[in-house]
C-alpha cells in the first residue's frame, strides 16, 4: 500500500481535546507526523484585558480543566509578584494541600484516559472513582468539582471545612493501598508491559533541547522539578521524592506519573500537620503598581509560567501565559517516528494532553 | 423423542386444524373452486410437505434459541462489566428482572434510527457484507446438536451428518471475507485499515485453531459432534488435551474478535474499525452477529472439550449444553474486560510463533494417546 | 523504582483477572456497587457548594458591586416596586452566562446574595434562563442557613449627633480613637481605626450623645474604591446622599457660611456631605450622581 496522510482528526475518540494529528503511514509504519492545534482557541490572553484582577481568576481555572487549580494557583502568584504581597502562611500550607490533591486528581484522570486507549476499560472505571473521592474533598473545600475558584490574590478564598483534615487523611492512606492494586491490573499485566516497554523513545538529548518539561522530561532519566530546584511556596519545608526513570519509553512516563501520586499523597500529609492557625487570606489591592510579575510552577503536565504587566490600574495590561503541553506536541514527531499506528494512540496518550492550556 | 418427530407431530396436528377449513371450503364451494380447495387440503396431508415444515420449524427453533441466547448474552455481558467495574448494569428497564429489558429498548432504538448509505460506497458490496456475515455465523450453528435427539442435521433414520466439526468451522470461517468486503466497500481509510487488519488477523488464527480441532477429532475418531461427545463420556477432552484446550480458547477469542484481540474495531483509534460507515439497524446486525458468534464459540468449546451434553441426569442434556456455553461465555467476558488490546503486529507475531508450535504439539499428544490405546 | 518490569507467565492472563474478580466480588457479594442511582437517590453535598443564587430582597441595598464583579457581565440591576419595600433595585442573574463562581455572594456587603445547593437547572427555553430578581428572592434563606461569613461589631457614627466631647477617645483602651478636625464644620469627628477595633462597645457606652453605634457589619474582603471628598466643589446639592444605597453620605450644615439676605436676615448655611466610610461599599453611585466634580473614586468610570 502506498504511503498515504491519514488525519487523526479533529472529531477522534482518541484524541483528549479538540487537535488535529497528521500522520503519514507506510501500511502500518509511521513515516512522518504533524500536529495542528488551534481549534480551541479562546482568545484568554485578550479576555484577561479587560477584566479586573480578582475577575481573570475563574478565567485561569478555564485554561486548563484537567488541573485547574495550578492555573489559578499560577496566576495568583504572578500577581502577588507584580504586588509584592506576603500570603500568610496558613494559607499557603492549605495551597499546597489543594494543589497536591489537584495533582491526584489530575494523574488519574489521565491513568483513566490512557488505560481507555489502550482499550483497557478496568482501569478506566477504577481511575475514575479513585478519583472522585479527591475531587469530592476538593468540592467540600472550595464548592465546585473542576473549576474551583478557590485561590484568592492574597491567599485562599475560605478557610478548610469541618472534618477535612481527617478526610484528606483517609484519602491519602486510600491512595496508598490503591496505589498497590494498581500494579496488578497494569504492571503486573504482561500485555501492558508489551504494548509500553521500548514504545516512544524520546532520548534524552532530545527532550532537552526540546524543551519538554514534567513527567514526559523525568522519564527521559532528566530529574527536574521545579518543587526541589526552584522552590516556590512552602515545598522548601516538604520532604519529597523527585520521581524519574532513566527508560525513555511510555513505560518511564507511566512508572514516574504513579510515584508521583505517592509522593503526592506523602506532601499532603505533612502539610496538614504542618498547618499553622491564623489569617487564611489578606485583602490584595485593587490597582497593580506599574510593573511586572512572573510565576512558575510544577503543572502534573510540565512547567508553567505567566507573565502579567500592571499599568498602575485594575485591569493588567497583559498576560501571557506559558503552556507545556505546547511545548510536548511539538515533541510529538521525534516520538512516533519508526512506530506503528497502533502505538500511536499509546504514545500520544503519554503525554498527557490538554488542549485547553494549549490553545489557551 | 427426537426433535424431527416433534416438529413433526406438531406440524401433523397443525395441518389437521388447517385441513378441516380447506375441505369445508371445498365442500361448499361449487365447481372447480371446491376441487382446488380439495386438492390444497391434499397435499397439505402429505408427508413430504409435512417433513419439509417440520424442517422449517426445527430450524427455526435452533435459531430462536439462538437469538434468545444472544439476548442472554448481551445482558450477561453488561451486568457482569458492570459489577466488574462498580456500577450496575442495565438497572431501569425491565427493573423487576434486573434489566434484561435493556436489550430489546436498545434494539427497538437502532431500528428508529436513520440508515445512511456512503454515496461513494460500493453499493453491491456494501449491501451484501452484513447479510454474509449473519448468514454464515447462523449457518455454522446448523451442524451442532444440543443432544443426540435436539439437532437439525440430521438424515431420515436419525444419524448425523458424518461431517458436522468440519462444516461447523468452514462455515465459522467465511466471515473474514464478509469483514474484508465491509471493510473496502465503505470508501473510508479507517475501514480498510480495520478490515485488513481483521481479515490478517483471523486468517492467522484459523490454522492453530483447525490444528486444535484436528487433534479432538483424531482422539475422538469421527468429525461427528455426536462421536465426539460420545467419546467423552469417560473423561472430558480439556484434561488430556490439557494445552489444546488453551490453545483453542485463544484462537476462538481471536476469530470471535473480544478483547484483548479486538484490534480491528478499536474504539481509540479507528473509531468503530471496520464498522464506521454502518448505522442503524445494518450496525445492529454486526453487533448481534459478535455476540452470536460468542455463542457458537461457547457451543463449539463444549462440544469439543467439556463433554457436550453430559451431567447429572436430572438435568437434560441440552440444558446441560447451554449451561456449558454460558459459562464458557461467562469466562471469556471476564477475560474481556480485564486486559488491554494487543497491537496488531504482537497479534499475528504471537498466532505464528507461539500458537502454532503449541497446536502442533497438541496434534502429536493426541496422536501419542491414540497410539497407546487410552482412548 | 529504576528496574525494567519483568514480563511474567502469570501476567498474561492471572493476574489481571484476579484483580478483576476481587472488585467484583467486593461489588456484588460482599457490597454494593459505587453508584448513586440519580434521580431516585441524590448526592450528599456538602454546604460550600455554589448552585443557583438565592437574593434576600430585605438585606439586599441595591448596591450593584455583584454586578461590577461578575467575570462574564451575566448580572444586572433591575427596578422594581414592591408593597412594602417601595421603589427599589434589585439584581437579576442569566444562568445561561453565569460561570457559578461565587463572586456575587462573595462581595456582596450586606450578605444578601447565595449560593444554594440546587443544580437541576436544565430549561428547554434558552430565554428561561434568564431570572430576574423576583424568580430569585427568597428571604427566608437565613433563617434557615447558617451563615458563611464572618461579621464584626463595629462602632458607625452619626456626625449629626456629636458634640466633640472626646470621651470616647478617652474611654478606648486600644486607642484606636483620634479627634481629626473637619473642614468647614468646625467641630472635630473621632476617627476611628477599624482595624485595631476589638469591638469591645465601650466609647458607645459612654457617649452621652449616642452617636456612636455598634453595627454588625460583614467582612469584606475585596478591596473597594473608596470615595474622595473635594470639599471645595461642593454645593451641598445632596445629590450623592440621594444616590448611595447603604446610607453612608448624609449633608451637615456649615457655621459661618451663612449668606446675608438683603432684608438683614440670615439665609441657611451651606452644606456639605459627610462620609461614613465604614458603611460604604464602594459601589460608585456618589461619583455618578455628584455633577460638580466633587468626589473622586480612581479607577472607577463614570
Amino acid at each position: 500500500m502506498a504511503e498515504m496522510w491519514i488525519n487523526m482528526g479533529p472529531q477522534h475518540p482518541m484524541t483528549h481535546g479538540l487537535w488535529n494529528l497528521k500522520v503519514k503511514v507506510d501500511g502500518e509504519t509511521v513515516v512522518d507526523a504533524e500536529p495542528e492545534v488551534g481549534y480551541l482557541h479562546r482568545g484568554v490572553e485578550k479576555i484577561c484585558e479587560d477584566r479586573t484582577y480578582p475577575q481573570i481568576i475563574p478565567i485561569a481555572d478555564r485554561l486548563c480543566y484537567g488541573s485547574s487549580l495550578t492555573w489559578s494557583h499560577l496566576y495568583c502568584m504572578t500577581v502577588e509578584d507584580l504586588m509584592d504581597l506576603k500570603v500568610p502562611p496558613r494559607a499557603e500550607h492549605i495551597r499546597v494541600v489543594a494543589i497536591e490533591m489537584q495533582r491526584i486528581a489530575s494523574h488519574l484522570m489521565w491513568l483513566a484516559a490512557y488505560a481507555v486507549d489502550l482499550g483497557m476499560m478496568a482501569g478506566f472505571l477504577y481511575a475514575m472513582r479513585d478519583r472522585e473521592i479527591f475531587i469530592d474533598l476538593l468540592q467540600a473545600l472550595s464548592g465546585s468539582r473542576i473549576t474551583y475558584n478557590y485561590p484568592r490574590i492574597g491567599g485562599v478564598a475560605h478557610d478548610l471545612p469541618p472534618n477535612f483534615q481527617r478526610d484528606a487523611l483517609r484519602a491519602c492512606d486510600y491512595m496508598d493501598k490503591k496505589l498497590k492494586e494498581y500494579e496488578d491490573l497494569y504492571d503486573g499485566s504482561t500485555v501492558f508491559l508489551m504494548r509500553n516497554q521500548g514504545v516512544g523513545i524520546l532520548r534524552r538529548e532530545d527532550a532537552m533541547n526540546l524543551g519538554v518539561t514534567g513527567p514526559t522530561m523525568r522519564g527521559s532519566g532528566i530529574a527536574y522539578d521545579l518543587r526541589k530546584d526552584h522552590p516556590y511556596s512552602v515545598y522548601p519545608d516538604m520532604d519529597f521524592e523527585v520521581a524519574s526513570h532513566p527508560d525513555c519509553d511510555c513505560y518511564a512516563r507511566y512508572r514516574v506519573r504513579m510515584v508521583e501520586m505517592r509522593e503526592s499523597a506523602r506532601i499532603i500529609r505533612q502539610a496538614l500537620a504542618k498547618m499553622p492557625q491564623g489569617k487564611w487570606r489578606t485583602i490584595a489591592p485593587r490597582t497593580a503598581p506599574e510593573g511586572t510579575g512572573i510565576g512558575r510552577v510544577e503543572d502534573p503536565r510540565g512547567e508553567g509560567m505567566m507573565y502579567v504587566v500592571g499599568d498602575g490600574t485594575d485591569k493588567p495590561y497583559r498576560l501571557k501565559i506559558r503552556s507545556p503541553i505546547f511545548v510536548s506536541v511539538s515533541a510529538a514527531p521525534k516520538m512516533l517516528i519508526g512506530y506503528k499506528v497502533a502505538d500511536v494512540v499509546a504514545i500520544m496518550g503519554t503525554l498527557d494532553m490538554c488542549i485547553g492550556e494549549t490553545d489557551r | 423423542m427426537n426433535l424431527f418427530e416433534f416438529c413433526y407431530g406438531l406440524m401433523h396436528w397443525l395441518v389437521d386444524i388447517l385441513n378441516n377449513i380447506w375441505y369445508w371450503l371445498g365442500d361448499f364451494l361449487p365447481w372447480k373452486f371446491g376441487d382446488f380447495f380439495i386438492a390444497i387440503g391434499d397435499l397439505a396431508k402429505a408427508h413430504g410437505t409435512i417433513a419439509v415444515a417440520a424442517i422449517l420449524l426445527e430450524v427455526l427453533i435452533i435459531f430462536i434459541i439462538a437469538l434468545v441466547s444472544v439476548l442472554n448474552f448481551i445482558w450477561l455481558d453488561r451486568k457482569f462489566m458492570g459489577r466488574i467495574f462498580d456500577f450496575y448494569g442495565p438497572y431501569y428497564v425491565g427493573y423487576r428482572i434486573g434489566g434484561w429489558l435493556q436489550n430489546l429498548a436498545d434494539g427497538m432504538k437502532l431500528f428508529v434510527k436513520e440508515v445512511i448509505t456512503p454515496s461513494k460506497a460500493d453499493k453491491a458490496g456494501f449491501l451484501l457484507a452484513p447479510v454474509v456475515f449473519v448468514a454464515s455465523s447462523v449457518l455454522a450453528l446448523s451442524t451442532i446438536p444440543l443432544s443426540p435427539d435436539f439437532g437439525v442435521a440430521v438424515n431420515r433414520a436419525g444419524d448425523f451428518v458424518p461431517a458436522g466439526a468440519l462444516f461447523a468451522f468452514a462455515a465459522f470461517a467465511i466471515a473474514p471475507f464478509s469483514i474484508l468486503v465491509a471493510g473496502w466497500s465503505s470508501n473510508n481509510k479507517y475501514t480498510i485499515i480495520g478490515g485488513m487488519r481483521s481479515a490478517a488477523q483471523m486468517m492467522s488464527y484459523e490454522i492453530p485453531l483447525l490444528l486444535t480441532v484436528a487433534s479432538v477429532c483424531l482422539m475422538a475418531g469421527s468429525f461427528s459432534f455426536v462421536d465426539i461427545v460420545a467419546a467423552q463420556s469417560n473423561i472430558w477432552f480439556a484434561i488430556p488435551l490439557a494445552l489444546g484446550f488453551i490453545v483453542f480458547l485463544v484462537c476462538i477469542v481471536a476469530e470471535v474478535e473480544i478483547q484483548p484481540f479486538d484490534l480491528p474495531e478499536a474504539e481509540a483509534e479507528l473509531v468503530e474499525g471496520w464498522t464506521t460507515e454502518y448505522s442503524g439497524m445494518r450496525f445492529g446486525l454486526f453487533m448481534m452477529t459478535s455476540y452470536l458468534r460468542s455463542y457458537v464459540a461457547g457451543a463449539l468449546v463444549t462440544a469439543l472439550f467439556l463433554g457436550g451434553w453430559h451431567g447429572f441426569d436430572f438435568i437434560p442434556g441440552p440444558i446441560w449444553f447451554l449451561i456449558k456455553a454460558y459459562i464458557v461465555f461467562i469466562v471469556l467476558t471476564w477475560m474481556r474486560w480485564s486486559l488491554p488490546r494487543i497491537r496488531v503486529d504482537q497479534i499475528l507475531q504471537f498466532g505464528w510463533t507461539r500458537l502454532m508450535p503449541l497446536a502442533m504439539l497438541n496434534l502429536l499428544i493426541a496422536a501419542a494417546f491414540k497410539t497407546l490405546g487410552w482412548f | 523504582m529504576a528496574q525494567a518490569q519483568k514480563v511474567t507467565f502469570s501476567g498474561w492472563v492471572v493476574r489481571p483477572m484476579m484483580r478483576t474478580m476481587t472488585q467484583f466480588i467486593r461489588s456484588f457479594v460482599t457490597g454494593k456497587p459505587n453508584t448513586v442511582l440519580y434521580p431516585y437517590q441524590k448526592l450528599d453535598l456538602p454546604p460550600t457548594y455554589r448552585g443557583l443564587q438565592t437574593l434576600d430582597f430585605k438585606k439586599c441595598i441595591g448596591c450593584g458591586n455583584c454586578v461590577e464583579i461578575c467575570p462574564n457581565d451575566c448580572m444586572w440591576l433591575e427596578k422594581l416596586e414592591d408593597p412594602e419595600l417601595g421603589k427599589i433595585e434589585r439584581p437579576g442573574v442569566d444562568i445561561g452566562r453565569c460561570l457559578f463562581c461565587g463572586f456575587c455572594a462573595e462581595v456582596c456587603p450586606t450578605c444578601a446574595i447565595h449560593m444554594t445547593s440546587e443544580f437541576e437547572l436544565a430549561n428547554r427555553d434558552r430565554s428561561k434562563l434568564v431570572l430576574g430578581p423576583t424568580a430569585i428572592r427568597d428571604d427566608t434563606y437565613h433563617e434557615r442557613f447558617a451563615e458563611e461569613r464572618q461579621k464584626q461589631r463595629l462602632p458607625v457614627l452619626d456626625l449629626s449627633k456629636c458634640t466633640s466631647c472626646e470621651k470616647c477617645a478617652g474611654e478606648c483602651p486600644e486607642m484606636c480613637v483620634a479627634m481629626m478636625p473637619m473642614d468647614g464644620v468646625g467641630t472635630s469627628k473621632p476617627e476611628i481605626s477599624l482595624h485595631k477595633c476589638t469591638s469591645c462597645g465601650k466609647c458607645a457606652e459612654v457617649c452621652p450623645e449616642k452617636c456612636l453605634v455598634m453595627t454588625d457589619v460583614y467582612e469584606q474582603y475585596f478591596e473597594m474604591p473608596e470615595p474622595k471628598f473635594v470639599l471645595k466643589s461642593c454645593t451641598g446639592c445632596s445629590a450623592c446622599a440621594k444616590a448611595c444605597p447603604a446610607d453612608a453620605i448624609y449633608m451637615l450644615e456649615m457655621p459661618g457660611t451663612e449668606k446675608a439676605l438683603k432684608d438683614g436676615k440670615k439665609g441657611k448655611p451651606k452644606k456639605r456631605a459627610v462620609f461614613v466610610l465604614e458603611k460604604c461599599v464602594g459601589c460608585g453611585r456618589c461619583f455618578r450622581a455628584c455633577k460638580f466634580k466633587a468626589i473622586e473614586m480612581p479607577g472607577v468610570e463614570k
